[in-house]
């Protein structure tokens, strides 16, 4: 009963999500965010049902469609990025570089795993890859946020409240799967709760902080961004050659 | 693929940032990304570095001791001590700030560059993570064994600050100076 009740506010929440995202037009701003949070209703309403009236298709299902879920999470990765992009473009262009690295990295780690001869059956393999692939996601994550945090990004509620999300479901979620692969964990039934909890969370962040369009944060005009960059840039350049030649100056007498 | 140990701290770290990144954008969402005003605080700081040189090697400087020595009187030399530990401490936190603020500067500028240098930004955050370090380790010093003792390593800190602010004017020779509208120029008088 506990189970269904939170599968059943799960869908809930997710339905109430798109619907609020078509309401305040956030669908549009948010594609791929709101495009991942439909392959989840999808997933979530064919799994009810044949948990409902086919136990034993359910078991077949639920390993595939959690792998299609997982890669469908990288587009939330790739909308955070593209959001982020619009207003700091430096940032936005260092983190690029480091996360084709770190995923090109990840994804041959990944692949490499099933050839040490950890895998002994199909669905086993499967299972491996979705966890690797969350593995992969949160290390992209990780670099993504710390450069964030580094740069000091300028983001509305809307996109932090999205980041905000997303980095507690998955952080919980990597923790999840890496105590569910523990000997003797397999059939935890607190961790089988905990994951569709967390996920719940999740979705209740995202269903408060995307509730309403809120502003971008107070920023001057484009045009006027640019001006004061350059002259504070050009005039802080002559202060910090004065300051950097005083000081070599006095280091070496 | 890996152990648990990774696995909880990737996870772990993933949460705590997400929700660093919250409290940092709430807080930078009420004031204006880059403006004049931040721009002179900046330039302030960088003057106070400059400024106080000379007067930071005079309190480092063993002849006003040896002098306060020669007095012979005890509590002369300990109030001298212990003016001039005092002195030494407040110029490091000082500087550790301004060069903090000189670090936050750049990071919020860089959003704004359209081809920023990855190069010299792992190098500018290596010169500021070393000043860091050797920056907490001589407070630590100063603090324990005084100013007098120190100078070596305060020497060393100095050659750090000096090597981080010539990075740091280095890559500012690389903003797109074309953009700057001369109509403006009377902002940076």
């Amino acid at each position: 009963m506990d189970t269904k009740i939170i599968w059943w506010s799960g869908v809930a929440l997710d339905v109430a999500i798109l619907s609020r995202g078509c309401w305040t037009g956030l669908l549009r701003k948010f594609p791929l965010f709101y495009t991942y949070i439909g392959c989840v209703v999808v997933k979530e309403i064919i799994g009810l049902l044949s948990y409902e009236w086919a136990p034993r298709f359910y078991e077949l299902l639920y390993w595939p469609t959690e792998l299609a879920t997982v890669l469908a999470s990288y587009a939330v990765i790739i909308e955070i990025f593209r959001q982020v992009l619009k207003h700091n473009p430096g940032a936005a262009r260092l983190t690029h570089n480091v996360l084709v690295m770190v995923f090109a990295f990840m994804l041959a780690y990944a692949s490499s795993d099933p050839l040490h001869g950890g895998s002994v059956s199909l669905p086993r393999a499967i299972v491996e890859l979705a966890r690797d692939l969350r593995y992969a996601e949160g290390a992209l994550l990780l670099v993504m946020l710390s450069f964030f945090v580094r740069y000091r990004i300028s983001a509305n509620s809307n996109l932090l409240g999205l980041i905000f999300g997303y980095a507690f479901w998955v952080g919980i979620n990597i923790m999840t799967l890496a105590l569910w692969f523990l000997p003797g964990n397999g059939l935890s039934l607190r961790l089988r709760t905990v994951l569709p909890l967390s996920y719940n969370m999740a979705l209740l962040i995202w269903c408060v902080t995307l509730w309403a369009v809120r502003p971008n944060p107070v920023q001057p005009p484009e045009n006027d961004v640019e001006r004061d960059y350059e002259l504070l840039a050009t005039k802080t350049r002559e202060i910090f050659a004065r300051v950097s030649s005083g000081l070599v100056r006095t280091m070496r007498p | 693929m890996i152990g648990l140990f990774p696995a909880i701290l990737l996870g772990t770290l993933i949460v705590v940032l997400g929700f660093y990144l919250v409290v940092q954008g709430l807080r930078r969402s009420q004031k204006p990304a880059v403006s004049i005003d931040e721009y002179s605080k900046a330039r302030e700081a960088l003057d106070a570095v400059f400024v106080q040189r000379a007067a930071i090697e005079r309190v480092f400087s063993i002849d006003d001791f040896k002098f306060i020595a020669g007095t012979g009187n005890d509590d002369a030399r300990r109030l001298f001590l212990k003016e001039r530990k005092r002195l030494a401490l407040l110029w490091l936190r000082k500087t550790q700030k301004q060069v903090a603020k000189l670090m936050d500067l750049h990071l919020r500028l860089a959003n704004y560059t359209y081809d920023p240098n990855p190069g010299f930004e792992l190098e500018l955050n290596a010169k500021y993570a070393a000043f860091v370090v050797i920056s907490k380790m001589v407070l630590l010093l100063l603090w324990v064994a005084g100013p007098f003792m120190a100078t070596r390593t305060i020497a060393y800190t100095i050659r750090a600050t000096g090597d981080f602010c010539t990075v740091f004017s280095l890559r500012l020779e690389r903003v797109n100076a074309t953009r700057l509208s001369s109509d403006l120029e009377y902002l940076i008088h």
